[in-house]
């Protein structure tokens, strides 16, 4: 879709009348300068690792482990962008429907029976079988949310703010439900079985499990793409997002796309929570930690396109995994929130957002 | 104080839209009352009126973007009034909106397919071949974003998902807004040919002269309420229409 | 009445007149009279009524309802005002109270020195350590609003709730800084001596001997008055900046950001200058809060706490309306505590419903605030207390 955007060179060919500081302003801002801002930061962090010490072997682990990351964050900021293309706001919630996937595939395969470890990764079959059971699962509670509190608020054409808040209102139930149900200590799938690293070529080591994480994000990712550019409802879904009022001229029901969208946001974050879960452990705040790397890709990769949130997702995975080589790996979220702010500053469009220069 | 020419049948099977009596707004604000109005089946019927007249608004309130405070508007025999846009788009009636009216992020072909969202799935790439066949240049540019192409090619982009789902009737907001001159001969030829091969059209327009010569028939919509209605010549000749609103 | 509850009862007065002065209508000398009698009829009678226990938890809740209250005040005075959706008053909340902290404490030494460390410990004043945390809070508002205020309001709210995030990060992490995971400990209370025995060197006789009776459980009486002072101060200077040309100017830029652009207003600097002065009153804010609490972490300023429970205050109370701030602080705080009573009291039920449930009750307090909020932006969205539009004071009321 908006990959085909040319990037816009064209202000500077323009020609034009304006003061040297304006061009270079406006050269600045361009999406070209994004992109080689964001490249250049990666740059800048690998060489700032490759400073602290850490081996070209070091870098190149810790490069593929934030392409893994990126998996899970682009699972979530795909949902995270596509309501904001189609419901424009913000939803904070989103964060707590991640962890809502974790925790509830984890009661679901505590009822399924223990089949055996599916060498060489960590995990048996019930728990895939419990994340494909959270999906719908999580659906369900973004439909009811959405029912009760984000539908009469659209049915009055609510601010953007008043939607936002109760997106926050949201989250904070959610959690305290989370909290409440399986209590505040940390969970695992699967409490002490390690899954060790492989040995790959040039040194880079990796678990199974990761690769499966990302393997999977990246299925999931392609289907959700075939879905949106090749369904009807995938159309509906873009053409809602693009221009909502038209779309109710043109005979789409726009309710049952808003549906359709919360479905699949929910259920990619529901398995990004899984895979999230997976990677480290449950805890009832990760999703709110995924939620700025989240807002970061999708905003990066321009609100409303899912292909761009993927990309962004990505650089920001490289960027917090290559930054723990230098700095503590607690401030990951504020790594993202460092390329959000270049974002902002630079192109707020995203590499990949429609209009503006 | 309407002047009429000629008075069509109230309600019965001769009228496909019958808007009656309706008074609407937006608000606070009252912006249409109890205006009352009639398109029978493949006529087209021009409205045309002085800006703020409250013809976008009318479309609006016959189309269920607005709903009617007052009144009913019936449509081949139904009470469509309080029905979602997408009900009444089920029905038969399409609705050309006169700004952004095409998704500027979907490909003109896709365009195309939200235009028949409602229809069955299997006949979509015939219903295209037809519109193809009305607008050979959509055929050409089918895989461009709507977004990259000129006014008035958008424009019959934006007819073109109308006309797939094959309605009775189409709405038409100022189709002639924002184009050249030569455009706007262009895009009346082709609302004529479509109006020929069969659906009704409602227009409204502020290029009066052009859209009431096309027209069977006309409505003068002036301050929310309707003041003349005729035939399209009737009102093209009638001095105070011509002194109010056609400019001479 | 007893020595103990006198003594009690002179601390309660003032806050009394200031809550009598806001709340009686009518011309200022009236109002002032009726807030004096009121407010000594009150504060004789409370102790006399009230066990002693509960007054005591009165005033404690009160200092927190007016802590809560000055940040929902430096909050109004950025969305109120100009429009600003600030996600990230836990952020400037921390600013404050760490740096009050800072300017206030000792550097630990010797044995100390290894368990607790920070950056630096000047033994300042309370009002000096406030009035730096004001600006230093205020300061890094600043430096934020210029890459971040030309945003629309959807990226200025997640990029305040990063900027929140990030901060919190920083106490949590740089242990140089403000001890990191550790609680900082130890920050003065102001003129803690007035409930010491022997009571401070310079106080009269006279004074010492009225204070006697109170121990240092007492000292949140006093602490009442100085969080009502300073909740009066912001209130009053606020209200004055409201009715300035200046606030005229922001609540322009807030509806009609175009026009006032267009008027030739400097849109961009009017959005910096509300944005710094909300960002000054919740650093404030947070030293107040440090030298209540005297031990504070970065677990302190979570988005809960610091930033989610301030913005339900204000949109109860009611956004735009600086009452209606302080309103929505108390009426929220009181659900907040009054929710902990509930809870307890309900625990045999929880017990029967789940044997975990009673030890997570504290969770079913924030749920009652999510659904708080969520109710209160589906049915009352505009707050208790609606915005006045008050042009000038010369101008006839539009009410």
């Amino acid at each position: 879709m908006s990959m085909q955007d040319t990037p816009d060179d064209a202000v500077g060919r323009r020609h034009d009348d304006r003061s040297l500081r304006e061009r270079i302003g406006a050269a600045l801002r361009s999406r070209v300068a994004l992109g080689v801002a964001l490249l250049l930061t990666l740059v800048v962090f690998w060489i700032l690792g490759q400073r602290n010490g850490a081996s070209l072997s070091d870098l190149l682990s810790l490069t593929v482990w934030g392409i893994m990351l990126g998996g899970i964050i682009s699972l979530g900021a795909i949902g995270l962008t596509l309501v904001y293309g189609v419901l424009k706001f913000p939803n904070f919630a989103h964060g707590a429907l991640v962890t809502l996937g974790a925790y509830g595939a984890f009661t679901i395969a505590s009822f399924l029976p223990r089949g055996p470890v599916l060498l060489p990764f960590s995990f048996g079959w019930e728990l895939l079988a419990a994340m494909v059971l959270a999906m719908p699962a999580v659906s369900l509670v973004a439909l009811v949310v959405d029912r009760v509190l984000f539908r009469p608020l659209r049915q009055r054409d609510a601010s953007l703010v008043l939607l936002a808040m109760a997106s926050l209102a949201a989250a904070f139930f959610l959690r305290s439900s989370i909290y409440l149900i399986w209590g505040p200590d940390f969970l695992f799938y699967y409490p002490g079985r390690a899954n060790p690293a492989l040995h790959l070529p040039l040194g880079i080591r990796i678990q199974a499990d990761q690769i499966f994480v990302f393997v999977l994000a990246m299925i999931l990712v392609a289907l959700t793409w075939l879905l949106l550019e090749r369904t009807r409802m995938g159309k509906a879904m873009r053409a809602t997002a693009d221009n909502p009022d038209l779309a109710q001229v043109r005979g789409i029901n726009t309710e049952r796309v808003i549906a359709w969208t919360w479905v699949l946001g929910a259920s990619l974050a529901a398995a990004g929570g899984v895979m999230y879960g997976l990677a480290s452990q449950l805890r009832p705040e990760m999703g709110f930690w995924l939620l700025l790397p989240m807002f970061a890709a999708a905003i990066m990769g321009g609100l409303g396109n899912p292909v761009g949130a993927i990309v962004g997702a990505v650089i920001i995975g490289i960027a917090q995994q290559v930054s723990s080589s230098f700095i503590n790996p607690a401030y990951g979220p504020g790594v993202a929130f460092v390329l959000l702010v270049i974002v902002l500053v630079l192109q707020p469009q995203g590499l990949f957002g429609k209009g503006g220069d | 104080m309407i002047h009429t020419c000629s008075r069509p049948i109230w309600g019965g099977s001769m009228a496909l839209l019958d808007v009656q009596s309706v008074t609407a707004g937006y608000g606070d604000t009252e912006i249409l009352r109890d205006v009352s109005m009639q398109v029978r089946r493949g006529e087209m019927v021009s409205i045309i009126g002085p800006n703020g007249a409250g013809k976008s608004t009318l479309m609006k309130t016959i189309f269920g973007l607005l709903h009617p405070r007052e009144g009913k508007v019936f449509f081949d025999g139904d009470d469509i009034s309080g029905l979602h846009p997408y009900q009444i788009v089920e029905r038969g009636m399409c609705y050309v909106p006169q700004v952004s009216n095409v998704f500027t992020e979907l490909t003109v072909a896709e365009n195309l397919e939200m235009g028949a969202f409602l229809a069955k799935k299997g006949d979509i790439s015939a219903r295209k071949e037809r519109i193809y066949d009305y607008f050979p240049r959509l055929k050409e540019r089918r895989n461009q974003r709507a977004g990259k192409m000129s006014g008035g090619e958008r424009q019959m982009v934006a007819m073109g998902s109308a006309l797939m789902l094959e309605p009775k009737l189409v709405l038409m907001d100022e189709p002639s807004a924002g184009l050249s001159p030569k455009m706007v001969g262009v895009i009346f030829e082709q609302i004529k040919k479509i109006n020929d091969s069969g659906p009704a059209i409602l227009i409204v327009e502020q290029n009066a002269q052009l859209s009431l010569q096309m027209s069977d028939r006309g409505y003068v919509l002036a301050s929310g309420e309707n003041r003349f209605e005729g035939t399209g010549e009737e009102l093209l000749n009638d001095p105070e229409v011509g002194r109010l609103y056609l400019g001479g | 009445m007893e020595p103990v509850d006198l003594a009690r009862a002179s601390f309660l007065f003032l806050p009394l007149v200031l809550l009598g002065l806001l709340v009686f209508p009518g011309r200022p000398v009236l109002r002032l009279l009726l807030a004096v009698v009121a407010a000594a009829i009150v504060a004789l009678v409370l102790p006399l009524w009230l066990p002693r226990g509960i007054l005591t938890y009165l005033a404690s809740f009160s200092t927190m309802a007016g802590i809560y209250a000055i940040l929902s005040l430096g909050l109004n005075s950025q969305w109120g005002l100009t429009g600003h959706v600030n996600f990230g008053v836990a952020g400037f909340f921390a600013v404050g109270a760490f740096t009050s902290a800072l300017f206030t404490t000792k550097m630990p030494e010797g044995a100390l020195a290894a368990y607790s460390q920070q950056a630096f410990g000047l033994e300042w004043p309370f009002l000096a350590g406030v009035l730096m945390a004001g600006i230093i809070a205020a300061f890094v508002g600043f430096l934020i609003s210029i890459p971040v205020l030309r945003l629309r309001t959807d990226f200025l709210a997640i990029a305040t709730l990063g900027i929140a995030e990030v901060i919190r990060f920083i106490f949590q992490n740089e242990r140089w800084l403000a001890n990191g995971p550790q609680p900082m400990r130890g920050i003065p209370r102001p003129l803690d001596c007035l409930f010491a025995d022997p009571a401070c060197s310079w106080l009269p006789a006279r004074v010492a001997n009225w204070l006697a009776p109170l121990s240092p459980r007492d000292y949140v009486f006093f602490y009442l008055v100085v969080v009502a002072l300073i909740v009066a101060v912001v209130y009053l200077a606020l209200e004055r900046i409201a009715r300035s040309p200046w606030g005229r100017m922001q609540r322009a830029v807030r509806d009609e950001e175009n026009s006032a652009a267009m008027n030739g207003k400097n849109v961009t600097l009017r959005r910096i200058e509300s944005f710094v002065v909300g960002s000054f009153i919740m650093g404030v804010a947070g030293a107040v809060y440090a030298h209540y609490v005297v031990s504070i972490d970065y677990s302190h300023f979570n988005p809960l706490f610091a930033t989610f429970i301030v913005w339900v205050m204000l949109m109860l109370g009611g956004s735009g309306n600086n009452k209606g701030a302080i309103l929505g602080a108390f009426a929220v705080w009181a659900v907040w505590s009054g929710a902990a009573f509930v809870i307890d009291m309900a625990s045999p039920a929880l017990r029967a419903i789940s044997a975990d449930l009673p030890s997570r009750g504290a969770y079913l307090r924030w749920m009652l605030v999510a659904i708080l909020l969520g109710g209160i932006v589906l049915f009352r969205p505009q707050g208790i207390l609606r915005e006045r539009k008050k042009v000038s004071d010369f101008l006839p009321k539009d009410e």
